[in-house]
């Protein structure tokens, strides 16, 4: 089985709990589930079979044999991602966290009702 | 000369943050912004004649990041400077805490302006969250508690959409190798088709997504959004947040042109046309209505830039332009109206025409470029539109002009009507930019082929007969829509039909159920 | 070793999806965030482990506050609607499925292509200097996105300390935390605190030749805050400052990214200092996004524990 098959696995068991879930912790968590399921997809883009080293090289003569360096383009382009996606839940927390201060509850349904009040 | 067009607007942003918006400060940054007009105006003249290229340090072009101006993304950057430049000088005056506002609001531009400057598709997916997050921010930034539920929705919603994005985007690196576009472009005319079909369909779904494209439940929430936004913030989310991500599906469709299916979002933009303009019929509220007709005007859009006639896309590509200067004005007047008198609801709100001519008059110079009144600019880009598509759809073209008539009838209403007394002053600095932004209508509209020709390099020329053929069409279609205005307003139930909402999991899954269909079809 | 710590992570994803109890729902979330970094280190990604573990820890401790402070008790249970609950089930069930299904079908099949990450590995050393190569593409290949990186973690800072305050309230200023502390944590983080911070400033100072770097670092430096928190309890801090302090951090790095990479300064440096020079140039910028994430993570956290109640 090819590696990056596990974080499309982890991909759809997140979206099912997106999809799944009435609480909305558990929806927020679901979502950061996904972040870090496309973050371990990124990783393991091109790995091939063997588990690859670290792209820190101290001696050069590692330049010879290639192969079992891990890329290290999707490292740099992940650290960007979790960053970016650290800092939009950090916010939909906070957006949770002052709602869910207001009315007491983190149901999907009952809050909806309260925070539009039943009309437009 | 490029990155000075993304990193000052930061820079100016977090200057003036710092120094907590100190007067002096605040005066300097719209001095800056003219100064930023100019320069775009200045890229404009030098991508006439070639794509301008500039590389973040001295690296080979495919290890850094590479900034890259076309004629198009040149159009886009002077859009996006000339609407912020209004903006700022419309909320000059406004008394809240004004610094955090500019600082979102400059962040803002540098992101979009960063987004159609970008050669890497990497750094597009950073600069999208980056918009998307400033977006969500400044419309919550009265934190009106109807807006900061649905801002968490809207980002949630984000965020699994950009997933899709960066899955894709991790099979194109995958297959390609290399972030470019450009070199990414060249890669893939030679990879196999069916290698193809997931990265553009992952990618897809999220820039669906973003443009509000996927049908009947995931706009939803980023049209409940304009309500409580900030007057200005309203303008810049119809105006040019969703014209980014138009750019963004016109990049990547080019990028998978052997798998693109452009038949597909031709029929996207049918149904959100219609379905927005019935929706936006179906509201009272003001910046609702308008909102609506956003999704309506980027269904037009789609169906133009997708029917794979040459004149229809370029009628496309300007119908962005114009929709963009006007959809502003309409927003901007809109909120000027609802200071003035302290309500948003259309059915009270009467003689706007006595109190503010001046507002008046340039609402109604937009709405008729939204109508497509002849000699105005809506005319000339429905005109090149329609000019070679086949007959069917120029009918759904028809029809949906003709919902656009009915419900600006019910906007238009508003201004007739006596007036009665308020105390609030109307301030000069709201009342310039609207004035400006309206009679900008009428030149689009009398020197529309030069100005096309001038944007998009490409020649045009307007046959009379059918450009005379269609200002009939026009007439025709005025008198009939005040026909169906007349007897569409007593209907009761479409009332109930402006308040469909749907829940986050229901938008979820609508779209998940979006790139299964859009997977399949490509695919098999 | 690696499929192993996988598939576990798998596991531990469903057991949340599974659990109904929000605060085990919570502490899986933070056991699966170390399961999933522990793969991520065996993968060759120990910067993106680092990286990862510490923003999952943030987020819990956000998600612990939250629900301590403002979540009725009887209700920390999912509700359970009978009627409509096996429906939605089966729906989600059958969707998500599908996805997964046409996904499959269509899972590109082409070889990797290895262009770019050949071209990095062989020429960064000679182009940037250091020995991780994952600081060199960072700092100075695409420092433009790393520009906006930091641009986005100041405008969340700022919008968490806007939108935490909500019209008509004001803030407590002062208050004693409400959190019980025991003696025993107090004692532990002693111990630890000075540890951290060694680690930290080990992370910023070495993360052009080891793994690390400085955002990992920063990350460290504001845990030593939030250590020092959990000894003495809280204390009154100008959020305004440090918000301010954390914007001329962000300038300075933008001025100096300018400066070397866009403008090119380094063609004019002659060649026998230019080894030294990149060299300070990758240290100095990963100390000042180390500043700049501190005070931006302090801030965040800080926010999160004061935040006014109900």
């Amino acid at each position: 089985m090819d590696i990056s098959m596990f974080s499309i696995i982890l991909f759809f068991i997140s979206f099912f709990g997106v999809l799944f879930s009435n609480n909305i912790i558990k929806t927020i968590i679901s979502v950061l589930i996904m972040q870090t399921a496309t973050v371990l997809f990124w990783l393991t883009l091109n790995v091939t079979g063997t588990t690859p080293e670290a792209p820190i090289i101290y001696d050069p003569a590692l330049l010879d044999d290639i192969q079992i360096i891990a890329d290290p383009v999707p490292q740099s382009a992940t650290i960007t991602a979790i960053i970016i996606g650290f800092a939009v839940s950090a916010i939909v927390i906070t957006m949770f966290n002052s709602m869910c201060r207001q009315y007491g509850t983190a149901d999907w349904e009952t809050m909806e009702r309260l925070a539009t009040g039943g009309v437009d | 000369m490029l990155p000075f067009f993304v990193i000052g607007p930061v820079l100016v942003a977090v200057i003036l943050f710092i120094t907590s918006g100190n007067r002096i400060m605040q005066a300097l940054s719209v001095v800056f912004q003219a100064g930023l007009l100019a320069a775009s105006v200045w890229l404009l003249i030098q991508t006439r004649e070639t794509v301008v290229y500039f590389n973040i340090g001295d690296y080979d072009s495919l290890l850094g990041i590479v900034l890259r101006a076309n004629s198009l993304s040149a159009v886009f950057v002077f859009l996006t400077a000339f609407i912020f430049l209004a903006i700022f000088i419309f909320t000059y005056k406004d008394k809240r805490e004004q610094y955090m506002f500019r600082f979102l609001l400059f962040i803002l531009e540098a992101a979009l302006i960063g987004l159609f400057l970008t050669g890497d598709f990497f750094n597009i997916f950073v600069l999208v969250e980056v918009s998307t997050l400033v977006i969500v921010i400044l419309t919550m930034y009265d934190r009106e508690r109807r807006n900061v539920f649905y801002g968490k929705i809207f980002l949630l919603l984000n965020i699994v959409a950009i997933q899709f994005f960066l899955l894709g985007l991790g099979y194109l690196y995958r297959l390609t190798g290399v972030l470019n576009l450009a070199a990414a472009t060249e890669i893939l005319a030679t990879t196999d088709k069916s290698d193809l079909v997931l990265p553009y369909t992952l990618i897809m779904t999220a820039v669906a997504f973003k443009c509000s494209l996927i049908p009947f439940f995931s706009w939803l929430p980023k049209v409940r959004l304009y309500p409580g936004a900030p007057s200005g913030v309203a303008a810049i989310l119809s105006g040019l947040q969703i014209k980014s991500a138009i750019y963004i599906y016109i990049c990547f469709s080019d990028l998978f042109s052997p798998v693109a299916a452009p038949e597909l979002f031709v029929v996207l933009g049918i149904i959100m046309g219609l379905f927005g303009a019935v929706m936006a019929f179906c509201q009272t509220d003001i910046k609702l209505l308008l909102a609506y007709s956003t999704i309506s005007q980027v269904g037009l859009i789609m169906i133009g830039l997708n029917s794979g006639c040459e004149y229809s896309r370029i009628g496309g590509l300007y119908h962005i332009v114009n929709h963009a200067v006007f959809k502003t004005t309409l927003f901007l007047c809109a909120s000027v109206i609802i200071r003035v008198y302290g309500t948003a609801d259309i059915t009270r709100i009467r003689g706007v025409f006595k109190r503010m001519p001046v507002v008046s008059v340039a609402a109604f110079l937009a709405v008729l470029g939204i109508i497509g009144a002849p000699f105005f600019n809506g005319s000339i880009s429905k005109y090149f539109i329609t000019y070679d598509i086949p007959q069917w759809l120029y009918a759904v073209v028809i029809v949906l002009s003709l919902c656009t008539i009915v419900y600006y009838y019910k906007f238009s209403v508003m201004f007739t009507g006596k007036a009665d007394n308020s105390d609030i002053e109307i301030e000069k600095c709201w009342v310039a930019p609207i004035a400006f932004l309206g009679v900008t209508r009428l030149a689009g509209g009398i020197f529309g082929p030069q100005i096309i020709e001038f944007f998009f390099r490409y020649p045009v020329s307007i046959n009379a007969f059918g450009y005379f053929q269609k200002t009939m069409i026009f007439f025709a279609s005025v008198a009939a829509g005040f026909w169906i205005f007349k007897y569409a307003d007593k209907i009761r139930w479409l009332e109930s039909l402006g308040s469909l909402r749907a829940g986050f999991k229901t938008l979820c899954g609508s779209l998940l159920v979006f790139f299964i269909v859009m997977t399949l079809y490509v695919g098999l | 070793m690696t499929y192993p710590i996988l598939i576990l992570a798998l596991v531990c994803a469903v057991i949340i999806i599974a659990e109904h109890r929000v605060y085990r729902m919570i502490i899986y979330f933070g056991i699966f965030s170390l399961i999933v970094s522990v793969g991520y280190l065996l993968l060759g990604a120990p910067d993106v482990a680092m990286a990862e573990a510490v923003t999952s820890a943030f987020s819990t401790i956000f998600f612990i506050v939250c629900v301590e402070r403002y979540y009725n008790s009887e209700r920390n249970t999912e509700s359970v609607n009978k009627k409509t609950k096996w429906f939605g089930w089966a729906i989600s069930l059958l969707l998500t499925a599908a996805g997964f299904v046409v996904y499959l079908l269509f899972i590109p099949q082409a070889e990797p292509a290895e262009f770019l990450k050949d071209l990095y590995l062989t020429r960064f050393m000679t182009d940037v200097g250091g020995e991780n190569s994952i600081t060199a593409i960072y700092l100075a290949y695409r420092v433009y996105d790393t520009l906006f990186e930091a641009l986005i973690l100041v405008i969340s800072v700022v919008a968490v300390v806007h939108l935490s305050y909500f019209v008509g309230s004001t803030p407590d200023k002062g208050r004693r935390s409400e959190i019980e502390r025991s003696g025993m944590t107090a004692f532990t983080m002693r111990l630890i605190c000075p540890v951290i911070f060694i680690f930290a400033i080990y992370l910023i100072a070495n993360g052009h030749i080891s793994a690390g770097g400085g955002f990992q670092g920063g990350l460290a430096v504001a845990t030593f805050f939030i250590c020092r928190y959990l000894i003495h309890g809280i204390y009154d801090l100008p959020v305004k400052v440090i918000v301010r302090l954390e914007e001329v951090i962000f300038i300075a790095i933008v001025a100096v990214a300018i400066f070397v990479v866009v403008l090119g300064i380094s063609a004019y440096i002659p060649d026998s200092i230019l080894p030294v020079y990149r060299v300070i140039y990758l240290i100095m910028m990963n100390i000042l996004i180390g500043l700049k994430v501190a005070c931006g993570f302090f801030v965040l956290f800080y926010r999160f524990i004061t935040i006014e109640r109900r």
